[in-house]
């Protein structure tokens, strides 16, 4: 993978929690500590392999619901709780992703992404996961918006696609699950109307792509 | 503690996948590791580092990569060394 993907809205991360994502079968950890940058990681504990976003947030510390070992922000392991004397070698780390947070979303890039996108704040409105390819569902935005808002306005393309609909601005990031799921990450310019309409036509939107990825499969 | 130890690990080993894990493990962990012996059943490793991690090691290895299966682990010799943490 190159370059930068939206995999979540920042807001469904607040300080001190963790979260799992998938992109494109790669198994990913976000997490924040208490002073609130995201942290994204490979989702495994060095360790034994159990997924990290099975853990917690301890001390600004990511712990590993398995056997405890624990891991600072600098991704090294830093206490291993069965041997709390050992002084833990810093080769004892997990594999991190690059993480950046702007335009309301949480996005992951690889080694080589570059610079991240750099996006005004936008309000969260909903990440909807739906039983399609990511194909799908942005060609179906791209064409019509969301279901039951009017006339669709296309302002943006790319990792983010924005449009203007029913009086909002909208802003969609997604990501690829696997080749038949995918993740939509929703925010919008910020007023509360947005978010209320937003509930239909979110359902409606689940609908038709669902749709559409079974008479493409069939 | 520093500790040395030498393990044989025993059962359906093929070498390259073996010890590839071996080496990566051992790299993870901060463990020295040496080869002294390896076929297709068998693997006998040295081991020098924090008698903690050496044993991390021994039950890292003892799951195996998914091409192995690791019937027995057995520690042929130890020699305890001192102070380092």
């Amino acid at each position: 993978m190159s370059g930068w993907t939206p995999v979540a809205l920042a807001a469904d991360l607040p300080p001190g929690t963790v979260a799992g994502v998938v992109l494109r079968s790669e198994e990913i950890v976000l997490w924040r500590d208490g002073a609130g940058p995201p942290h994204a990681w490979k989702d495994r504990c060095p360790h034994r392999g159990m997924k990290l976003s099975f853990g917690f947030v301890r001390r600004d510390r990511l712990v590993c619901l398995y056997h405890g070992w624990e891991y600072g922000a600098d991704t090294r392991c830093a206490l291993i709780p069965a041997h709390p004397d050992l002084d833990v070698p810093e080769t004892i780390r997990a594999t991190p992703w690059q993480v950046a947070e702007t335009g309301g979303l949480l996005w992951v890039g690889s080694r080589d992404a570059g610079q991240p996108p750099d996006l005004p704040e936008a309000m969260p409105l909903r990440s909807l996961f739906l039983d399609a390819p990511l194909d799908t569902a942005r060609t179906r935005l791209r064409s019509g918006g969301l279901p039951g808002l009017g006339e669709v306005d296309l302002i943006g393309d790319g990792p983010l696609l924005r449009f203007a609909q029913g009086g909002h601005l909208f802003a969609v990031g997604g990501h690829e699950i696997g080749p038949a799921a995918c993740a939509l990450h929703l925010t919008s310019d910020g007023t509360a109307a947005a978010r209320a309409a937003l509930v239909p036509a979110t359902a409606a939107l689940r609908r038709e792509v669902r749709a559409q990825s079974r008479g493409a499969a069939a | 503690m520093t500790t040395t130890v030498t393990v044989e690990f025993t059962g359906d080993l093929p070498p390259a996948p073996f010890a590839a894990f071996a080496a990566h493990r051992a790299a993870r962990l901060s463990v020295v590791h040496e080869v002294v012996a390896q076929d297709a059943g068998r693997a006998v490793i040295r081991l020098t580092g924090a008698a903690a991690l050496v044993e991390a090691f021994e039950m890292a290895l003892s799951l195996g990569p998914a091409e192995c299966l690791v019937r027995d682990v057995r520690r042929l010799e130890t020699a305890s060394g001192g102070g380092a943490r």
